[in-house]
């Protein structure tokens, strides 16, 4: 089930919100549970077990670590637990990967397995692995209820598309957490600005991306549109359905991370990957790259360590080529800014935004092809090397037609709207003209609500990129 | 307002919102149909231990959902309205609106459809008509948006590009332009297909090319009631509905009208009152979507006959050409198997005429 669905809106939401609030305190990690396992089986009814086996080991596993804390054993315990979950992630996710290149290197043709990749894998995948080590680490005791640890790692908000939210974060929460006003008011607010940024920007720019992908001709106008349409489409996408999971999360007393902060404003590639996906990157960074060395090591090493992390950090967004060119393309940028230019980027706004721009348009362009070869040709088109036209008539309507969606989405991925607010708010008048303006919120909540229902109703065009990591 | 207030209201206004719908849900009747839409509306599925560990239930379920959710209409025109005006795009579910009209977006030309089309009507032409005296030609049909895309820059199959390749292949067939005679306004505004009472002179056209001569003097009819087209219902935006009106004389009213429908002859007529008050009243004219009808003059001063390979176009145009001619036989491609043709037309004489509009050409994978 995915949260911009009617499904999810008018019939599982309400249904979870008034059991959850309806039973007693204690039964509440319960009443999560059993929503989230429904929530995943409408999905994916066969992988209902593999999760909740995922779940068994890490429990045990995490007893077993805690049980023999300060011995060789615990240490055993841990890697058996981080290696039974990432063998599940591996063939799942990676084994026809592998497959296809054996077949490829190897001039032969094994057959490929008729395996689907279930649904959120990497995801809680990553939360037994940070849960296990964490225990191990001391950072976390371990959870002694079944039920809480199923409900943490099975939580219906994050289950599918993150936030990746570590143990730590929320293992007070587990146990104790608040239901305002307050909070459910703001998670009301973060949960219905992530469908709009999802239904209305996310899926609009999608079906331009589209039109791109299906056209016979090319342009070199359309190549730069069709950049900018796929990394916005991607970041409201991930960033509204991340906003939902926040959002959901206040709504049910729990306080999650927040994931995204306007990476588009970033000054330099690392600066980027500080504001998108925050939680991916500090988990790889606090269960891969430190436990490496992280940069407390030999230039060579630390060299080694960025690749590693950002390999892996391709891999885990899919098992194609075009994501591990795409992880290790980052790398590349982030090395030459750690050793070459990064003075020079703090000094030079101007070209260090255009520099950052240019860079992230192009690591979209690979990551939305999984042909290398049509990526090659996109941002050669880009530049103008296909020898293509300008502008072709067909076009010049698309760009007309999404033009202002176009517009809508560029000023919502920069902070121009919070800042007007920041600024207005520190004038008299300004502060009593957003007191007016803030009487609307309400309607204006319930009008974009509506609209997404609109849009849902019409059944129209609604993918999920991020369904597929 | 204080801020405590304004979360109390945040949380109302939203707990009415999801729980009321959600309740409407619920408690909402089935429908079984959506007219404007013109297609069977999902119902409960079938809920068992397969269909729900095959997934097969969630997937059917999301499609009730959406389908038998409460205030469908209202909420499919305001989608409709915040894309062509909040959103400003030039169309919404491929449909646009221009001088008044709803017109769909068929683009690009697609070469694999054209190349269906022509080996269609040419094994057609090799398995009965080669060899034979009959007289074989070929009209197309301009989409309305020909005429309406250009003075809004909206993307539009090229017809001349479409015409040149289309006749290029189908070679055997002299063709019969009509594109000069026909503007926007012959077109209904919230439906793809042309006017009856429009179209005198393009039949008039065809039959003067073909050497046959109408009698063209017509009363005209109007249905009572309001005709919402195949673009409105797509659409859902509210739009000024149009007129259906027919063209009858004696000629017409004399004329034999049989359907094959079943197989068997059946006694059919040339405007179907019962249709005019269905799903899509345009099927009036000769009863809608029939494989195969014929047309017979009872008073035809010429022996001459007609076979038109067509699709829904050529049910409003045929019968103002019954006068030409002692009977008209109609074949629709998309209902009938090619293969059967020689089992109820004997190719001798006739004047065949492959009328398509420009929309089927292009979308031709429905031709058996």
């Amino acid at each position: 089930m995915i949260f911009s669905s009617i499904t999810f809106l008018y019939y599982f939401l309400p249904c979870v919100i008034v059991l959850y609030f309806a039973v007693p305190k204690k039964l509440k990690n319960t009443a999560l549970l059993i929503s989230s396992l429904v929530f995943y089986a409408w999905g994916e009814p066969k992988y209902v077990m593999l999760m909740a086996l995922s779940i068994i080991c890490g429990y045990v596993l995490g007893l077993l670590i805690e049980r023999f804390q300060g011995r060789k054993l615990s240490k055993a315990f841990m890697i058996m637990s981080v290696a039974i979950s990432l063998s599940f992630l591996l063939f799942f996710k990676y084994c026809n990967f592998f497959i296809e290149n054996f077949n490829a290197v190897m001039g032969i043709s094994l057959p490929l397995l008729e395996i689907t990749l279930p649904v959120g894998i990497s995801f809680y995948t990553f939360q037994i692995i940070s849960y296990t080590v964490d225990v191990y680490r001391k950072n976390a005791k371990a959870q002694r209820n079944i039920i809480d640890l199923a409900a943490y790692i099975s939580l219906f908000p994050q289950l599918i598309a993150g936030p990746i939210v570590r143990y730590t974060d929320i293992e007070m929460q587990l146990r104790v957490r608040t239901h305002t006003i307050e909070k459910i008011s703001s998670g009301i607010r973060l949960f219905v600005i992530g469908l709009s940024k999802k239904i209305l920007l996310a899926n609009s720019l999608g079906e331009l991306c589209e039109y791109y992908q299906n056209s016979q001709e090319q342009s070199i106008l359309f190549c730069w549109i069709y950049a900018i349409a796929y990394s916005l489409q991607v970041y409201f996408d991930f960033s509204g359905y991340s906003d939902m999971a926040i959002g959901l999360g206040r709504i049910l007393g729990f306080d999650f991370c927040a994931n995204f902060n306007y990476p588009f404003i970033s000054k330099s590639i690392s600066e980027f990957w500080r504001r998108w996906h925050i939680s991916l990157g500090s988990w790889f960074r606090d269960y891969v790259y430190i436990p490496l060395g992280g940069n407390r090591t030999s230039k060579i090493k630390h060299l080694r360590n960025i690749f590693i992390v950002w390999l892996l950090t391709g891999l885990w967004h899919g098992a194609a080529w075009n994501f591990i060119i795409w992880g290790l393309y980052f790398a590349v940028f982030l090395v030459a800014e750690k050793f070459l230019f990064k003075n020079f980027l703090k000094n030079h706004e101007i070209i260090s935004r255009v520099y950052v721009t240019l860079t992230v348009l192009i690591s979209f362009v690979i990551f939305s092809f999984t042909n290398i070869k049509d990526a090659g040709e996109c941002i050669l088109g880009m530049f103008g090397f296909n020898g293509n036209p300008i502008i072709t008539p067909e076009h010049n309507y698309y760009i007309r037609s999404f033009g202002f969606t176009l517009l809508i989405a560029v000023i919502g991925a920069i902070p121009i709207l919070p800042n007007i607010y920041k600024a207005l708010s520190k004038t008299k008048f300004g502060s009593k003209a957003l007191a007016v303006f803030e009487l609307f919120e309400p309607i204006a909540l319930a009008i974009l609500l509506l609209l997404c229902t609109s849009y849902l109703v019409d059944g129209s065009f609604n993918p999920f990129l991020y369904f597929r990591f | 307002m204080g801020g405590k207030i304004k979360n109390i209201l945040i949380v109302a206004v939203m707990s009415v919102i999801i729980f009321g719908i959600s309740l409407l849900c619920i408690l909402k009747e089935q429908g079984d149909y959506s007219k404007s839409e013109r297609r069977y509306l999902a119902h409960f599925p079938k809920a068992d231990a397969s269909t729900i560990l095959n997934g097969s239930f969630m997937s059917d379920y999301e499609a009730y959902a959406a389908d038998q959710f409460p205030c469908r209409e209202m909420f499919r025109g305001t989608k409709a309205f915040s894309e062509l005006y909040l959103f400003r795009k030039l169309s919404s579910n491929n449909l646009f609106l221009s001088d008044g009209h709803i017109s769909k977006i068929d683009y690009p030309l697609n070469e694999k459809s054209l190349y269906n089309a022509s080996n269609k009507l040419m094994s057609i032409y090799e398995n009965y008509l080669e060899g034979t005296d009959v007289n074989i030609y070929l009209s197309i049909i301009p989409d309305k948006s020909c005429f309406l895309a250009g003075d809004n820059e909206i993307i539009s199959i090229d017809f001349e590009e479409l015409k040149e390749k289309f006749c290029a292949k189908v070679s055997f067939a002299e063709y019969i332009d009509i594109y000069d005679l026909l503007s926007k306004d012959d077109y209904y505004k919230t439906d793809t297909h042309w006017k009856q009472e429009c179209i005198l002179p393009i039949a008039e056209r065809l039959a003067d090319k073909m050497g046959a001569e109408l009698y063209n003097e017509f009363e005209m009819h109007e249905i009572s009631h309001p005709f919402y087209g195949v673009y409105y219902g797509q659409l859902g935006l509210y739009h000024e509905p149009d007129t259906i009106k027919y063209l009858e004389n004696d000629i017409l009213r004399q004329s034999i009208v049989t359907s094959y429908s079943t197989g068997k002859p059946q006694k059919s007529v040339l405007y179907n009152m019962e249709k005019a008050d269905g799903k899509d009243p345009y099927e009036m004219f000769l009863s809608g979507s029939e494989p195969l009808i014929t047309i017979e003059n009872p008073n035809a001063e010429t022996e001459k006959e007609l076979v038109i390979f067509r699709d829904s176009f050529g049910s409003s145009i045929a019968p103002l050409m019954i006068s030409g001619y002692s009977k008209i036989t109609l074949v629709d491609l998309r209902y009938m198997h090619s293969s059967i043709i020689c089992e109820f037309i004997d190719f001798n004489e006739q004047d065949i005429l492959f009328l398509y509009s420009t929309m089927i050409l292009n979308n031709s994978f429905s031709f058996k």
